[in-house]
């Protein structure tokens, strides 16, 4: 089947694609888009997470056919070229990336995060980003590191014009 | 050759920003590409016209294979080859230290998820159900599944076939024999063999398998070569001794069996083994076209090897005063079907499994077993994080015996400098055990648990599960040190090599450091690039992709490859820097003896020289190459177990804080404070985050993660039934990284990644043992070990 | 995965078509558990038939009090709605509880009750499972249970349910609306899914041509008093082993209202009248509360495994009811 979708804001479509194919799936394969990750492939990760319609979700488990027409938004979206996004500079600098496989995930769900809380004009308590990355595993730093990432860069966000 | 994607080659991604020489937090070269999601890994590999390989593999844990009928399976439109063991053209077994497994099933499967047979088609849904369709008989056979019955039974020898039955368990003759279900039986005696003692506790344990549960799956991309070779583009632990096992099983010699490494995610020790390595080769040559493979979860749990699940019984004698007397120790570690690299973590365990105390009489025996579980190997902490869980319970019980706190007691009976090991080995370097734990007493504990209307539900026993409302909770404080060997031991060539190139490239001094080392996330690329910067005196370092184009590294394991790479690159940069200023001291024209490099120039302070290497080097490059040891250590003495077997020693302590819902049997581990002495941290926030990581791994194994076996079946491959830690489940840390210098080792630093794995969890456990009274005998704990329901 | 049909239905209508004409047809909306289940070739639909994009996604207000939420509700949407908080508080907590919050922007309310069970070996090709394939056997019997039924289970089958949100939904009295070619009918949650009996692969009171589109949830008042609690192996993102939902009222000391239902523990929700009515009347004391949880659990049938989940239930009964008298039930 042909699939038309956006992607980081960008129109692709894609002939041929087999309807078992999963969303993330065609933008590892198809798209030339593997920075979303294939680390468990059932939705028990979250490193394949990417923003369908503007809402985080697990690609592993989206069905090609369910992004037809729909805005998806991957870690390769988050900065323009020869840029870094405040998220993904704090991730750096906090050394929260050790082998990284879980990192593009967690971007996109930290993304999420803090955009969400600097609409409420707020930044995200300890408690609450723990509640919002569960659904993301990391086998590398035990996680203070990302928290630690997460802080900073809900504090640089907030200071930034929305 | 790049690595082939079609992910943008970001030009900046080997060339690490200013600054970040040894002692610097310096940031990672291959950091950007990983936020942008253009790092290369394994998976990510793609080629025009590559196909895709998968695996079938045996639904049995014991079988003999009648017949394979792979007919159907070729006839699915778009396979282009199925392969079986016939199609292997070499050696048709490998192994990491004994030749024991084949690279395709021949007559017997002994382990479920054995493979048997090779597809490749153009989509990878379509290689799928081809191997679904190839039609294998098995005679299908009862499987040995405990590793004591496995060694004490009367079919012992079924597993491997041994010649005749044996029922002495401590045979010498099968000592490291392929035959037979005896792996390894490690021996330690020390002192008097009867000893006697005023107390005495005795513990049995047991520990479940624990899965490494890296997050990229095995995968590589095998493209075929135009000279009849292979490119292998590989997520790894050794390239080079994966280069040795398939050019045994390709009958190819070296140069036409090239490897480089592709991006990993994460390896922990379970990518030490071949796992997709041969068969993506065998595929390529077969069908002349790139072939991708890459494994998904549930194939991950049966495509690479697991920590040793262990059963152990230990006895303690102390005089009354809280001085060990003696141990006496049997350890058995469940190997599975193939013997991987059970021989070294038995030797790992036996030599060990004491912890790191003082004892003068020692009595251990260790054994590794073949059995049809699913094969163990390596796991980071190798053979210590399973004996830790008994030795520490065991000095808990005996401070408890005795009325002492269990700190004290630990105190009491640590090592030091100048200690002895239950091998007969003198600690060389420091042993800062006691200042360890004494560190972690001094450190203010966690706010004692709110009561009524101060409950943050999210803070307590189930979390945000609403569980717990501080009723029935009780907190509970534990301790642990680890005591692991760094680096290879027993007498093993442990080495590394390095490549390091100076020139000037546009004006610019640059490095390029080549070595085959995997980067496997724990940084050592950082590692690479600060030692040279430190050495040579320059900013832009070039960290070459790792290949086999240059010599062995050795294994990205066992704590080793700071020390061992690290000091490779430092000792081919001071071969380069030996030349730079030699060819200095011509153009300065005296025997200026304190030149050095820095900031892209040759300086000397008492002459005030200062000479930019263009003018030194010209168009030049130089270049130096050097193969790098560590002292040599010695095998065991094969009854005894005594000798120079180990090159190094980590040490780290935890303390762990748990809250403990008693009704509901639910753990929150409150606090984890950690204290570890490193030698010296040559980037401290990576040493950090080694801790964090492997403290992470050790809490993993204590409350929730374990591979379950059942008549050599897995019962949970899957994280959605196989668990691993949250963050809701991690705990805020304290540290204290200790830098006393080892003499012996490059900068003084000391292998930093598997000590915290160690003494995490028996710290978790003590923690709720003091909490609950209960004695918890096996790991992991479960809600209801806790609820006596 | 093997080969079939995607049809993204335009309407109801299509849809409704799609699963009458087609045996083999299988509806798609969150995709959390069926693309999982297809991947494992568990799961073998001929056609599948995307109902994302209907417009079943509204949560209304009915004019009796309640609240009607369309089987397309996402999990989260639900679980955030304020007036599921304010009224339903349960429902927006067992919901929380479940899965990651990627999954539960996916999940739908429809999938989330018709999702199968997690039981390791349905999904295991390879093993005997008479859910999966009648006559095969159950290999959880004799073989690995710590996660199975202990409750409402045969010789046949012991695998439970695994959806915390239809815990709260059964104990708020849940209507599932269902609609097929042939018409609309209404289904209280408490018999859509049934007991294994002798077919375990019959799992709801469904026929193969329905569609859930809306689950209706009547006035409650006792339903603003009200908490779940789900006691697993890790503090998120995990199935439970045992989970309660209740709510209850109380007056000078003696419960007047209660509802009370149990998860992990049964092939369906399982609503505990047996609890309710020893409740009712009697004192708001823990050991009323352990004397009602133990009536419920009478019948239940431990194995060598999961034997614990029995006292874990009472006592997760009698920590969530103490809760209740004590805190109230705001979220």
């Amino acid at each position: 089947m042909r699939l038309t979708c956006t992607v980081n804001g960008d129109r692709h479509e894609v002939d041929d694609v087999w309807e078992g194919e999963s969303l993330l799936y065609v933008l590892r394969e198809r798209m030339g888009l593997p920075g979303s990750k294939n680390a468990c492939e059932q939705g028990e990760c979250g490193s394949c997470t990417v923003y369908l319609d503007g809402v985080p979700v697990c690609a592993c488990l989206v069905a090609a056919g369910q992004a037809q027409g729909r805005e998806v938004g991957t870690v390769e979206g988050l900065a323009g070229p020869g840029e870094l996004h405040p998220v993904q500079e704090a991730f750096l600098e906090a050394g929260a990336v050790q082998c990284g496989f879980c990192t593009p995930g967690l971007l996109v769900a930290t993304d999420d995060l803090v955009r969400r809380s600097r609409a409420e004009g707020r930044r995200p308590a300890d408690a609450e980003i723990r509640e919002a990355l569960a659904g993301n595993l990391c086998r590398c730093t035990g996680y203070e590191k990302i928290l630690d990432a997460v802080r900073l860069a809900a504090d640089r966000m907030a200071g930034e014009a929305r | 050759m790049s690595t082939p994607t079609r992910t943008p080659a970001g030009a900046p991604s080997s060339v690490g920003g200013p600054g970040g020489r040894i002692g610097d937090d310096a940031q990672r070269p291959d950091g950007v590409l990983k936020v942008r999601g253009e790092f290369a890994y394994a998976s990510d590999l793609w080629m025009d016209d590559m196909l895709w390989g998968v695996t079938l593999r045996s639904p049995h844990p014991y079988a003999r294979i009648r017949s394979v009928d792979v007919g159907p399976a070729l006839a699915v439109p778009g396979v282009h080859a199925v392969l079986t063991s016939d199609d292997v053209p070499g050696e048709k077994v490998y192994g990491l230290e004994l030749a024991d497994q084949p690279v395709l099933a021949l007559d017997v499967v002994r382990y479920q998820g054995e493979p048997v047979a090779l597809v490749a088609a153009d989509h990878p849904d379509t290689a799928r159900r081809a191997a679904a369709r190839i039609v294998v008989d098995y005679d299908v056979w009862e499987p040995v599944t405990d590793a004591r019955a496995a060694l004490g039974h009367p079919t012992w020898n079924q597993v491997h076939d041994a010649p005749a039955a044996v029922t002495e368990l401590s045979r010498e003759s099968a000592h490291l024999h392929p035959h037979g279900n005896l792996v390894r039986h490690l021996k330690v005696r020390k002192g008097d063999p009867e000893p006697t003692a005023d107390v005495v506790v005795v513990g049995e344990y047991e520990v479940g398998m624990q899965d490494q549960a890296f997050l990229g799956p095995e995968s590589g991309l095998a493209v075929p070569g135009e000279d009849g070779g292979v490119d292998l583009y590989v997520a790894t632990q050794w390239l080079h001794v994966d280069q040795r096992q398939i050019c045994s099983a390709l009958a190819m010699p070296p140069e036409k069996v090239r490897l480089t490494l592709a991006g990993v995610g994460g390896a922990f020790g379970g990518r030490e083994d071949l796992s997709m390595h041969v068969h993506a080769c065998l595929l390529a040559l077969h069908t002349g076209k790139p072939v991708k493979m890459s494994y998904n979860r549930e194939e991950s749990f049966f495509g690479h090897v697991h920590r040793h699940p262990a059963t152990m019984r230990y006895e303690h004698g102390a005089t009354r005063d809280g001085d060990l007397v003696y141990v006496k120790a049997e350890i058995f570690l469940d190997g599975g079907a193939y013997a991987s690299s059970t021989p070294a973590v038995v030797g790992n365990a036996g030599t060990m499994g004491l912890g790191p105390y003082v004892v003068p009489n020692v009595h251990v025996d260790c054994y590794g077993a073949y059995t049809n579980n699913p094969p163990c190997g390596a796991m980071r902490g190798f053979g210590s994080v399973q004996t830790a869980f008994a030795y520490e319970a065991q000095m808990d019980a005996l401070a408890a015996e005795l009325g002492m706190d269990p700190v004290e007691l630990r105190c009491r009976n640590a090592m030091e400098l100048g200690s002895e090991t239950p091998t007969g080995q003198v600690v060389d370097s420091p042993a800062p055990v006691a200042e360890l734990l004494r560190r972690l007493v001094a450190m203010p504990l966690p706010p004692e648990p709110a009561t009524g209307d101060d409950v943050d539900l999210r803070h307590m026993p189930g979390g945000v599960s609403n569980t717990t409302h501080g009723e029935g909770v009780r907190r509970g404080v534990g301790y642990a040190v680890a005591y692991k060997n760094v680096a290879f031991s027993e007498g093993f060539d442990d080495y590394s090599t390095a490549r390091v190139r100076l020139e000037v490239v546009g004006g610019e001094a640059v490095a390029t450091v080549h070595t085959a080392a995997a980067e496997v996330g724990q940084g050592l690329v950082t590692v690479e690039q600060q030692i040279a910067r430190t050495e040579l005196g320059v900013d832009a370092v070039v960290v070459h992709p790792k290949d086999t184009a240059v010599g062995s590294a050795g294994s990205s394991s066992a704590s080793r490859q700071t020390y061992v790479t690290g000091g490779a690159v430092k000792a081919a940069c001071e071969a380069v820097r030996g030349r730079v200023l030699e060819r200095a001291r011509g153009l300065v024209g005296r025997p200026a003896g304190d030149l050095r490099l820095d900031g892209g120039k040759v300086v000397s302070d008492l002459e005030g020289v200062a000479l930019p290497l263009a003018d030194v080097l010209g168009d030049d490059a130089v270049e130096e190459t050097v193969e790098w040891r560590h002292r040599p250590t010695q095998a065991l003495d094969p009854d005894t177990g005594q000798g120079f077997a180990h090159v190094q020693y980590a040490f780290s302590a935890h303390r762990a804080v748990v809250d403990v819902d008693t009704e509901l049997g639910l753990v929150k581990v409150v606090e984890m404070a950690c204290t570890q002495d490193v030698g010296k941290a040559i980037n401290p926030q990576a040493v950090v985050g080694q801790i964090q990581g492997g403290t992470a791994q050790g809490l993993g194994l204590a409350v929730m993660e374990e591979i379950l076996v059942r008549d050599g079946r897995v019962q949970n491959p899957s994280f959605t039934d196989y668990l691993i830690p949250t963050v809701l489940d991690m705990p805020p840390m304290r540290i204290e990284v200790l830098e006393y210098a080892d003499p012996h080792a490059p900068y003084g630093l000391r292998g930093v990644g598997e000590a915290p794995n160690i003494s995490s969890g028996p710290a978790v456990l003590a923690a709720i043992r003091q909490a609950t009274g209960l004695p918890l005998r096996r790991v992991p704990v479960r809600p209801e070990h806790l609820t006596g329901t | 995965m093997r080969p079939f049909t995607y049809l993204s239905a335009p309407d109801v209508t299509t849809a409704l078509r799609a699963i009458a004409t087609e045996p083999g047809a299988r509806l798609l909306a969150g995709g959390t558990n069926l693309v999982d289940l297809m991947r494992q070739d568990v799961e073998r639909p001929t056609t599948v038939v995307d109902i994302s994009t209907l417009p079943l996604d509204e949560v209304q207000e009915l004019p009796a009090g309640g609240l009607r939420i369309g089987a397309l509700v996402r999990n989260s949407r639900l679980a955030a709605h304020p007036a599921v908080r304010s009224r339903y508080p349960v429902l927006s907590q067992a919901v929380l509880s479940g899965a990651s919050g990627q999954l539960r922007n996916m999940a739908t309310v429809g999938g989330n009750l018709l999702q199968r069970t997690r039981c390791p070996y349905f999904a295991d090709g390879t093993a005997a499972c008479n859910k999966r394939d009648p006559g095969s056997g159950c290999a959880a019997i004799g073989g690995f249970h710590r996660g199975s039924a202990v409750l409402g289970t045969s010789e046949h089958c012991i695998a439970t349910h695994p959806s915390d949100m239809a815990v709260a939904l059964v104990a708020l009295d849940a209507v599932v609306e269902v609609q097929s070619l042939r018409g609309t009918r209404r289904i209280p949650l408490a018999e859509l899914h049934v007991l294994p009996g002798d077919t375990p692969d019959v799992e709801t009171a469904l026929d193969p041509d329905e569609l859930v589109t809306a689950v209706e949830l009547p006035a409650l008042p006792v339903a603003a008093s009200s908490r779940y609690r789900k006691v697993r192996d890790r503090a998120s993102f995990a199935f439970a082993l045992v989970s309660v939902a209740a709510a209850m009222e109380v007056a000078d000391g003696t419960v007047t209202a209660a509802r009370l239902a149990l998860g992990g523990v049964a092939a369906r929700p399982w609503r505990a009248h047996l609890a309710e009515r020893a409740l009712v009347g009697a004192p708001a004391t823990e050991e009323d509360f352990r004397r009602a949880a133990t009536a419920e659990l009478a019948t239940a049938v431990g194995r060598p495994q999961n034997a614990f989940k029995i006292e874990l239930a009472r006592r997760t009964v009698v920590a969530t009811l103490h809760q209740l008298t004590t805190e109230g039930g705001a979220a």
